[in-house]
């Protein structure tokens, strides 16, 4: 299974609000669980919308939630292509 | 297991279920010596009426099911949040794809097999037959996506 490269902070930001489960976020922003843990696990991109609503929760800047690692994608190609 | 998953396996065994009647009365019209065209056509109408109507009793009745189990884990009754978010509005596209793909293959050897020489009933039933199959594969697709964990 491969990751994406778009790394995120959400379980330690719910960790920081009071331990907020995964079911409570995501009621906050519309999605299902299941959603919201594959986010976190990094197997599944959210949308530009989602990661708004997202940091919104947490009330940060959308770069404190996530951050993109180019030199995943490119380690990925190698891989590809090897 | 989300919602989305149970309705598409609900719809998968639906599915299966008429493709195995389907193949099951095919291969009885062949033993009793080939393909009659009145008995055939009763066949293939019934079998689309049931992947219409099947299917959509089958989803009206796994969502009153699962409102009444989340009721009862809960012991009280919650709207429920039987939504479709993003991910699974990619993996249901994803899945639609699989299908069309499978469909547009199917089609196409339905096609030349009435070009070399089969008989019009034939490439009838095997384009029926590649329709459920083009769901079922659509259907795998979105849960082998959904276990994944995309």
């Amino acid at each position: 299974m491969e990751k994406c490269q778009v790394r995120n902070n959400i379980r330690k930001l719910r960790f920081h609000h009071d331990e907020m489960t995964q079911e409570q976020l995501a009621v906050k922003v519309g999605v299902t669980r299941q959603t919201i843990i594959a986010i976190e696990g990094a197997k599944y991109p959210p949308s530009l919308v989602l990661a708004f609503r997202i940091a919104l929760v947490f009330g940060v800047h959308l770069g404190e939630v996530f951050s993109y690692d180019p030199e995943d994608e490119s380690n990925q190609t190698i891989n590809k292509t090897s | 297991m989300s919602y989305q998953e149970k309705n598409i396996t609900v719809s998968l065994v639906s599915y299966l279920l008429i493709m195995g009647y389907y193949l099951v009365k095919l291969f009885q019209m062949f033993q009793e010596g080939g393909l009659v065209s009145t008995k055939l056509f009763s066949l293939w109408a019934l079998v689309i009426l049931a992947t219409i109507i099947v299917n959509i009793i089958a989803s009206i009745l796994t969502n009153i099911v699962l409102t009444i189990v989340e009721a009862i884990k809960a012991q009280k009754y919650d709207e429920p949040r039987f939504i479709a978010d993003e991910r699974d509005q990619l993996i249901g596209l994803k899945g639609i794809r699989s299908s069309y793909i499978t469909f547009s293959v199917g089609v196409l050897v339905s096609v030349l097999a009435f070009a070399f020489g089969q008989p019009p009933l034939v490439m009838i039933s095997l384009i029926i037959f590649f329709a459920i199959a083009a769901e079922i594969i659509g259907d795998i697709s979105q849960i082998y996506l959904y276990r994944r964990g995309f």
